[in-house]
């Protein structure tokens, strides 16, 4: 392919380059030329940008959409004693950025398939949540639809709790008025279950939902699936990553979701997300000086993780199902404040890669299936509620 | 925090009572914890919670910390690459540093006004830095005991931020940094041309924006300007480790020539240090080493000489034109570094970086900038938002 000149002055490229992004990503509006050519910098490759050859389109979506190319992405690969940025990672964004500076690529066709990520400068394959059958099993359409304030969020590179809190003020309202509109309905005890991505909002919607449920005097418990998982080590030595019962201590969980329905007090495993070990051996033992976690029971019990509803196993426990969906360019500038800012969990590479991998895999394997069974989507980004046809009609209108 | 137990207690060790009571007591030491929620707060304490709980932590006297603080052995301490697990971690000493204060604080033993006297808080890095001292006595005596224009300091909205970008920064500075513009300009005028102008000031103080619009404004007066940015006469940072700034870190010899022969007029080849692998491209004895390029300079009325290092000493100052300190406090370069050089450069580990600035604010700041305050030309201090000048340069002002 010919390239025009522009490509062999890296300053040129650079200035070529920053223009075009804005209209890409808003978030490049924020930076000074300087900071851009900084970030920049990283990705320069060794031989000039005329050395980068550009695939077609039609080999780049055949790549973006394989799982095996995302399988491939190495996590902890080091030069020297730092993790470095994968390979992959690198060239696809190298080849957008030329396609972009010489026109072969179309900057709508660039939006359509990935989004890019300021801090982490590189750009990132858009996963579709809502795939045909999960928009028949839901509907089509939305149940409530409201205005769409993460936008917002666009010009930010990360994000903190108290801003996607706001954001989020009105579908999250209503979808708890309608979960409990639904356990009126249904009766108590209830196990409620709620999948979703890292850093998609489970955590703060269980703690919202468990301060309403309080109002009105009812009793609530909450139980993390993560705390179930097995230790890293081991789910990284056989590869399995960190979905399905493998990657989790199944027989416990089923126990005590059975236990817990029946109106048993439950005592759990508990998982340390910083040495990331379990409380308990791999056949469910507790470790010696290991300390579980003891959980009342209660008229609400909510499960929240990745996956809490993709065991066929536990599927009858379960009385309502929801799957709780932030997009992925916002759930990274989630993670980039929390786990990176304020936790300091990974290094930053590690991060870049993981999330690049894993976005897709879990998609995959957890969220878009959960979707396709689950009673309501929240879309918080989208700013809207879904449900089942089912689901609708028990909430009439609210 | 009534009524909002966090979900995630249980996988969370620091108590919750500790936390809470922490987090009060940390928003008058810095406005930016308001905007955090209890949530983030605790994930960050998280890393610092002591294995035998806060109870453990012995807390010092005040005047022993103070003392600690002031000597240069407590910061040539901090180790900057201490490795756990494969990972760098935070130095042992800044840990024992916040978490004192952090129990401290609960526990009613240090006051706000205390620890904000001698410390302030790092959001993002989630530790207490100490505060550095700029302006000694003898540098306010220098500069005439008052600042020579006065601002109103607008770094102030940076208070409740954890980074800070160049825009934003530069929109802060607008006012200063146009006066002082102005200045120069005047004293060029008075003094003619060619000239040497040093702009040294620490880290992130906003050298290279201030020389980019200083070469702007010459630029458009039809003058012949360039700049020379004195990181490129850095040796390999392995061998400047450790060292007081001066001679021993840098090319000097080259560097010296190379200031007389631009001032003659003539073009000039020095070397080109490489930020990212921290190495340069000449060897020790100044010798182009093979496969590596030189940077080229031409001559010019007006030559800005960028960077870091004691201009005053005797082997060169009679070379120097104007000798310029531009500073900017720690809090803030703290932050725009964290935007510039962890997030956009991705050129350091962030347990380094902490490491690194903790342990280098003192020794810069009483190796390199507090003489040069005492005997340079003006400083531009622009978080106070202040300029300062010796009386000689302000009478010559003046009489224009």
């Amino acid at each position: 392919m010919s390239m025009p000149n522009n490509l062999s002055v890296p300053l040129v490229f650079s200035e070529v380059l920053f223009e075009k992004m804005k209209l890409l990503s808003a978030g490049i509006l924020d930076l000074e030329l300087y900071e851009f050519r900084y970030c920049l910098a990283e990705l320069i490759p060794e031989d000039g940008w005329d050395s980068i050859v550009l695939d077609s389109i039609e080999a780049i979506e055949t790549r973006i959409n394989d799982l095996s190319f995302y399988e491939n992405i190495q996590i902890k690969s080091r030069e020297g004693n730092r993790i470095i940025l994968d390979p992959e990672i690198i060239r696809l964004t190298r080849m957008l950025f030329v396609g972009l500076v010489t026109g072969i690529y179309q900057q709508d066709w660039i939006a359509e398939h990935f989004y890019f990520d300021v801090r982490g400068f590189i750009f990132l394959h858009r996963t579709i949540y809502f795939t045909e059958k999960a928009l028949e099993h839901l509907g089509g359409r939305p149940f409530r639809q409201f205005e769409q304030k993460q936008k917002r969020f666009e010009f930010l590179q990360d994000i903190g709790y108290k801003a996607f809190r706001e954001a989020n003020a009105e579908v999250d309202q209503c979808f708890i008025q309608s979960v409990m509109k639904i356990i009126a309905a249904r009766g108590t005890p209830i196990l409620l279950a709620i999948a979703g991505a890292t850093a998609a909002g489970k955590t703060e919607i269980v703690e919202r939902m468990t301060a309403a449920f309080h109002d009105v005097s009812q009793s609530v418990t909450s139980i993390e699936l993560d705390n179930f998982f097995t230790d890293r080590e081991y789910r990284e030595a056989r590869g399995i990553d960190s979905q399905g019962k493998d990657a989790i201590h199944f027989n416990l969980l089923l126990q005590s979701l059975e236990d817990i329905t029946k109106g048993k007090k439950i005592s759990i495993p508990r998982y340390d997300t910083i040495d990331a070990t379990s409380s308990h051996d791999l056949d469910g033992r507790l470790k010696p000086g290991g300390i579980p976690i003891e959980i009342e029971p209660a008229d609400i019990i909510l499960i929240e993780g990745n996956f809490p509803f993709l065991i066929r196993e536990t599927l009858h426990l379960i009385g309502i199902k929801v799957v709780y969906l932030t997009d992925d360019p916002v759930r990274m500038k989630r993670k980039w404040k929390r786990d990176i800012d304020f936790r300091k969990k990974y290094d930053p590479n590690y991060f870049r890669n993981r999330y690049f991998k894993d976005q897709f895999i879990m998609a995959q394997f957890a969220y878009i299936p959960q979707m396709e069974v689950c009673d309501m989507v929240v879309d918080t980004t989208g700013a809207a509620l879904w449900t089942t046809h089912e689901t609708a009609n028990i909430l009439g209108e609210i | 925090m009534k009524g909002y137990p966090m979900i995630g207690t249980n996988r969370l060790h620091s108590p919750l009572a500790f936390s809470e009571i922490l987090f009060q007591r940390m928003i008058p030491i810095n406005a930016g914890i308001r905007k955090l929620a209890f949530y983030e707060f605790r994930y960050a304490l998280e890393n610092l919670y002591p294995k035998e709980g806060w109870d453990s932590i012995v807390i010092e006297k005040q005047n022993i910390i103070e003392r600690a603080i002031s000597s240069r052995k407590f910061f040539e301490s901090i180790l900057l690459k201490p490795i756990e697990k494969d990972r760098i971690v935070l130095d042992k000493t800044i840990t024992k540093l916040t978490r004192m204060l952090f129990a401290g604080l609960v526990n009613g033993e240090y006051s706000a006004a205390w620890v904000n006297k001698f410390f302030y808080f790092d959001i993002r890095g989630f530790i207490f830095l100490p505060r550095t001292v700029y302006f000694t006595e003898a540098g306010v005596t220098h500069l005439g005991s008052k600042p020579h224009r006065c601002f109103k300091p607008q770094q102030t909205r940076f208070d409740t931020e954890q980074e800070i970008g160049y825009l934003e920064f530069a929109e802060a500075n607008k006012e200063i940094d146009q006066a002082f513009i102005e200045l120069i300009k005047q004293l060029i005028e008075i003094r003619g041309t060619p000239t040497l102008i040093t702009l040294a000031g620490p880290t992130a103080a906003g050298k290279t924006e201030i020389t980019e619009r200083l070469l702007g404004v010459f630029g458009h007066l039809g003058q012949r300007t360039t700049t020379i940015e004195m990181d490129n006469f850095l040796l390999d940072r392995e061998f400047r480790d450790g060292k007081p700034m001066g001679q021993g870190t840098i090319h000097f010899e080259l560097f010296k020539q190379s200031l007389q022969d631009i001032l003659h007029g003539e073009k000039i080849t020095i070397p080109c240090y490489d930020t990212i692998l921290a190495t340069s491209s000449h060897d020790l004895e100044g010798n182009l080493i093979p496969g590596c390029t030189p940077l080229q300079v031409e001559p010019a009325d007006i030559i800005f000489l960028e960077g870091n290092f004691p201009f005053h000493i005797q082997e060169i100052s009679n070379l120097i034109g104007i000798n310029v300190v531009y500073l900017t406090d720690d809090p803030i370069r703290l932050k725009r570094k964290w935007r510039r050089d962890v997030d956009y450069r991705k050129s350091i580990d962030p347990a380094h970086f902490r490491n690194r600035f903790f342990a280098t604010q003192f020794m810069r700041a009483e190796d390199v900038y507090r003489p040069q305050i005492e005997h340079c030309d003006i400083v531009v201090d622009t978080s106070a938002a202040e300029i300062w000048m010796t009386p000689e340069v302000a009478r010559q002002l003046d009489k224009k």
